[in-house]
């Protein structure tokens, strides 16, 4: 009798990048373990891909969930009262879009994806009922929560205090350590986002942006080709943005 | 050790091997699966420590007790092997690829059915799932039956980083040998320990087990000898218990070829004796090591822990354990698999972690912990340390305890010693036989229902 299988026949959602996930916490309980309240593929929705260009949400919708990124790249972004679009922030894979609604229950900003993007949708409410029953998920949403508040007064130093210089290796340092933490290589990376984008969240004109990126390949900290990124000398960016190198953090944006 | 005849009268009792506390009886089959994964998912440093089990015999030994499946059908591994693989998948996604496993053990059933295409491609879903060390410190061991291994698989074994192995020897008397459907003769141990030393496997347990059918004194004896000559490292010498209505393989064994319980207890008095005298330390419940063994040498320094696998010189693992019965412990959270292959292989088909039992320690549950597992393995406990590490007040917080163990000290199995702050409880050499009734005081749980194996 032949015993040959193929993997197929083990039906877990779970994928190893689910591991990464800044919401593991809820996924990896739900599908590991056998009670039926909780079936994860009811609580988590996985949507059908955006393209290029759509909106996950719009500013002003009213806020039912949050998104885990499964793969691809968000923007948010708000609307100022002038018509013109300020960028709040970039979310890459396993990181969580859609917090800033809960307060007032809809949405602040909207988001749209830069490029193909899948997203996992998880109801607000059943969020907060697994978080009673699950600590571990509570503490992860905590810190979530806290790492973000963190990462915002970071951003608010940044564009006070920094130059145009500061600013562009914060950000690509910023990046690379989203990357590294999620598992993916920490020194090479492509940017979903255009100069214009990174100009914009940064406050910079995308002449500046495009100048500082020139200037830092032709000193060999970094390796540009089109919108691959490769970090060539990490201590020297490291120094530039006021981080010791032998410290082994990179500052977050 | 001393061998005292009027204590071992007196406190012939029932007791557990404390491989766990609490131990497998309290587990509970309605804990929620969630509250276990939620503590899995507690981020931890610590080493671990890895365990198999394979449930296929390809033989029955009528005395075996163990979680098995005897079949001559070697593709079985096959689908096994596979689910094994997922089981790592899915467990691996909680766990930080970078904790170093320190520990593995292959046990069963018998782990040797497995062919060498099959050990090959399980290694290589450990490797791709877990961080083994192979640097020579690691202690990675498998359970042999000398009957269902080769060269080619044991060099294939070592080669994947197993250094250490346990053989099940049990008797060399071949009417016993017969009567427990186990032939397995001398040669055939000798040429395995043989092949083990040239492939540089640094140490090797054999399992006896005292109390079978058939067996005597002179038989024994001899058996013994036997075992010294070919000079394990180490000795495990278990108590044959005879439980036909639990353990169906046990009705081919007709009480009246067992050995009175009074002979039990000479077979074991002279099994320790010679031992000793062939220069072997006794460790402590059921186990034997050279004074240059690994264990011996921890205990001695005082660093000798216990867990699932028996004792161990590895402190502070947290044990992950795949299979059909399998039992897992992280810190004191203790889950175990289904005992059955269908509910096992339809939970991992299913994308679900296979546990059927489970059990959640509390802060009590791991005070008595450290404080038996130290008794256990180390014959002493440092009362200002429990104190310490727990902020309790040892002689109130177990005032019973205390005075449950004074007819024990009466009978010198047990001294309290007080020297300036310290204060020890110590297991003489009358008592060490005798441990595991002294850690039974403090065992919260022990109720009449629970039938465990004779103490000694």
């Amino acid at each position: 009798m032949s015993m040959a299988h193929t993997p197929s026949r083990f039906n877990s959602p779970l994928t190893s990048h689910c591991q990464n996930c800044s919401l593991s916490a809820l996924c990896l309980p739900i599908a590991l373990a056998d009670e039926d309240i909780n079936k994860l593929d009811q609580i988590i929705e996985r949507k059908k891909p955006l393209k290029k260009g759509e909106f996950l949400f719009r500013q002003g919708d009213t806020f039912n969930s949050v998104y885990a990124v499964r793969s691809g790249t968000l923007k948010t972004f708000n609307i100022t009262s002038y018509g013109e679009e300020q960028i709040t922030g970039f979310y890459c894979p396993s990181e969580l879009v859609g917090l800033s609604g809960i307060d007032s229950n809809k949405y602040p900003v909207s988001a749209k994806a830069l490029e193909t993007t899948t997203v996992c949708e998880i109801p607000f409410t059943h969020l907060e009922d697994l978080s009673v029953q699950i600590p571990s998920l509570r503490h992860q949403l905590f810190r979530i929560m806290s790492r973000k508040i963190s990462d915002d007064q970071q951003m608010m130093v940044l564009l006070g205090k920094k130059n145009a210089d500061e600013k562009v290796a914060s950000f690509l340092l910023n990046l690379s350590n989203r990357f590294k933490i999620r598992g993916y290589s920490a020194s090479s990376f492509r940017l979903s986002m255009s100069r214009g984008e990174i100009g914009n969240y940064l406050g910079l004109a995308v002449e500046t942006v495009s100048r500082v990126i020139t200037r830092f390949q032709k000193s060999e900290l970094i390796h540009v080709d089109g919108k691959e990124i490769e970090i060539l000398n990490f201590p020297e960016m490291q120094k530039l943005i006021g981080v010791a190198s032998d410290c082994g953090k990179i500052a977050r944006i | 050790m001393i061998w005292d005849s009027s204590l071992i009268g007196k406190y012939d009792l029932s007791g557990p091997r404390y491989t766990s506390y609490p131990t497998a009886p309290q587990f509970d089959s309605t804990i929620s699966k969630i509250a276990l994964i939620d503590k899995m998912l507690m981020p931890s440093e610590k080493p671990l420590s890895l365990y198999f089990h394979i449930p296929f015999c390809a033989h029955l030994c009528y005395y075996c007790a163990c979680n098995k499946i005897v079949t001559k059908q070697y593709d079985k591994g096959v689908e096994y092997v596979e689910l094994l693989g997922e089981e790592m998948r899915l467990r691996s996604l909680m766990l930080d690829h970078t904790r170093k496993v320190t520990q593995l053990h292959f046990g069963g059933g018998t782990p040797t059915f497995l062919t060498e295409e099959l050990i090959q491609s399980l290694f290589n879903g450990i490797k791709q799932h877990f961080n083994l060390i192979n640097d020579g410190t690691q202690d990675y061991s498998i359970e042999i039956d000398p009957r269902e291994i080769t060269y080619s698989k044991l060099k294939l074994l070592t080669e994947m980083g197993i250094n250490r192995i346990s053989i099940g020897v049990q008797d060399f008397d071949s009417k016993v040998q017969e009567a427990i459907h186990r032939i397995q003769p001398i040669k055939m141990v000798a040429d395995l320990i043989g092949d083990a030393r040239k492939l540089n496997i640094k140490s090797i347990n054999f399992d006896l087990i005292y109390g079978l059918p058939y067996q005597s004194m002179e038989g024994f004896r001899a058996t013994l000898a036997d075992v010294v000559a070919l000079s394990p490292e180490r000795i495990s010498l278990f108590n044959y218990a005879h439980l036909p209505e639990r353990f169906r393989s046990q009705r081919r064994i007709l009480d009246e070829s067992l050995p009175a319980p009074s002979m039990k207890l000479d077979l074991l008095k002279m099994s320790i004796e010679s031992l000793i005298s062939a220069g072997y330390e006794y460790i402590g419940m059921d186990h034997f090591a050279k004074p240059s063994d690994s264990l011996a040498k921890a205990q001695k320094q005082g660093r000798l822990q216990r867990n699932f696998q028996g004792y161990t010189t590895h402190a502070g693992t947290d044990l992950i354990a795949f299979g059909v019965s399998a039992i897992s412990d992280l810190s004191g959270t203790y889950m175990q698999n289904y005992t059955d292959l269908s509910h096992y292989r339809s939970s991992i088909e299913k994308g679900q972690l296979a546990i059927a039992k489970g059990y959640i320690s509390d802060v009590d549950d791991r005070i008595r912990h450290q404080i038996i597992m130290t008794l256990i393995a180390q014959f002493e406990l440092n009362t200002v340390l429990i104190e310490q590490k727990y902020n309790i007040s040892f002689f109130e917080y177990f005032a019973e305890e205390v005075d449950n163990l004074k007819p024990m000290i009466k009978d010198g199995m047990v001294e309290i010693d007080s020297c300036g702050m310290q204060t020890t409880i110590k297991v003489t050499e009358r008592g060490r036989l005798l441990i595991r009734c002294i850690c039974m005081v403090f065992d919260k749980y022990l109720s009449g229902t629970i039938k465990y194996s004779k103490v000694i």
